[in-house]
């Protein structure tokens, strides 16, 4: 178990902030933080990481990181940390980086061979793409068997295609350590693939904390499929009223009645909801 | 979207899918739906929600039909437009708005006063509200 209880004041563009948040988790947990900008997330994970200082408790299964009498240095630690710019060693080879975190060349093959890099060994990071870059460093954050792996946004810099296979190398490699990981990501689809529990963040203080499912899946009554968007115009064709909806990127039409085309203003936001049974799937070509 | 004041007579559930039998001005319906996550019992009150373009009409019906809600209305008014005809129905206490083409409205000889039976898949049929008691509302 980890038990997680740390207060530190934070100096914001808003002014002063209070972080302040208790948790445990299980061991070989996957819990994703999500929030928006400022509200902790990322500091959160530093001082988890011995990064930064902070007031409180941290307690790793029976082993004190941090309390008001001691605090473990971070390479004490054990914990694996993947940042969102990679922060690989220019001048060393994908191999090096590797071995540089902990001198264990059958470790560095294996790794190397789960995310398809072994004949990428000695190439320097320059010459690799971004999603190459984060898979070693993924590698990396593996060298020192975490007990706790940190991941700040480590995707968001990656095209779509790309972070599906990094997920798929963190999932692969989160259950063959066992380890426990914690991943800031502000993305539905990761979290709801990845973790299996979600801690949301706002000013420093947690406001949920449940099951990706819990919190991701937006209904309204028994409608299971619920997005939200803006209300851009309705419509009037034969007896029926057609709104027009953008949601994300998307603009989509919404046949209505009279009495809801009265209802409702251009410019508002709006749920769109229809039960699970009606909408179809399809597959996309590129 | 229409509203149909209704209570629970009946659920029954298989894993995440669940089916309501429920009781409508006397009509038995039923509804399908998944993953129900606030708690309903039986004799709970409930607002269904259905679009007036999933509600299809019939003047008589011979046969088996699949459609689980077959409510007898009567035509309160008719609105005619180009292509589509939008219906005003009167289902005991309540008022439901079915839009159909113009083509099956002239076919079936559509008039006010007429007797008809509004159907409903009990997929499309969704709840939009539950009221806790008869007198207090709960979102």
């Amino acid at each position: 178990m980890f038990y997680i209880n740390i207060q530190k004041t934070l100096h914001g563009t808003l002014g002063n902030m209070e972080l302040d948040v208790a948790f445990s988790i299980k061991e070989h947990e996957f819990v994703a933080i999500s929030g928006s900008s400022g509200s902790g997330k990322t500091t959160l994970l530093r001082i988890l990481a011995g990064l930064e200082e902070a007031n409180g408790e941290i307690e790793v299964g029976g082993e004190i990181w941090l309390s008001n009498k001691t605090t473990l240095p971070a390479q004490k630690r054990g914990i694996g940390f993947v940042f969102q710019d990679y922060a690989l060693f220019a001048n060393m080879s994908v191999a090096e980086n590797l071995l540089f975190a902990a001198k264990d060349k059958k470790l560095a093959s294996h790794l190397l061979e789960l995310t398809e890099l072994k004949e990428l060994a000695h190439r320097l990071p320059n010459s690799l793409s971004g999603g190459q870059k984060q898979r070693v460093s993924l590698c990396r954050a593996f060298m020192r068997r975490p007990k706790l792996l940190l991941m700040d946004e480590p995707l968001s810099a990656l095209d779509p295609l790309m972070r599906t296979k990094l997920q798929q190398d963190i999932l692969t490699l989160h259950k063959e350590f066992g380890t426990t990981s914690i991943m800031v990501s502000h993305d539905p689809s990761e979290i709801y693939r990845l973790a299996n529990r979600i801690i949301e963040l706002k000013h420093g203080k947690i406001i949920h904390d449940a099951s990706p499912k819990e919190l991701l899946l937006k209904t309204q009554g028994s409608q299971k499929f619920s997005l939200t968007g803006e209300l851009l115009e309705i419509l009037k064709t034969d007896v029926i009223y057609i709104a027009i909806v953008a949601i994300g990127q998307q603009i989509v039409e919404v046949v209505i009645d009279e009495e809801e085309a009265l209802r409702f203003k251009v410019g508002e936001r709006v749920q769109v909801s229809t039960k699970a049974f009606s909408p179809s799937l399809s597959k996309v070509y590129i | 979207m229409n509203e149909i004041r209704a209570k629970i007579t009946d659920i029954q559930s298989s894993d995440n899918l669940s089916v309501l039998s429920l009781d409508a001005n006397g009509q038995t319906m039923r509804l399908m739906a998944l993953g129900l996550s606030f708690p309903l019992s039986h004799d709970l009150e409930i607002l269904l929600g259905v679009k007036s373009s999933n509600i299809s009409l019939a003047t008589s019906i011979q046969g088996e039909l699949s459609i689980s809600n077959q409510l007898p209305c009567i035509i309160e008014s008719l609105e005619i437009g180009t292509l589509l005809c939008s219906v005003k129905l009167r289902f005991g206490e309540t008022l439901l708005r079915s839009v159909i083409t113009k083509a099956s409205a002239l076919q079936m000889g559509l008039h006010e006063q007429q007797n008809l039976i509004a159907l409903i898949k009990a997929s499309d049929l969704s709840i939009i509200k539950i009221f806790q008691t008869s007198e207090t509302k709960c979102d």
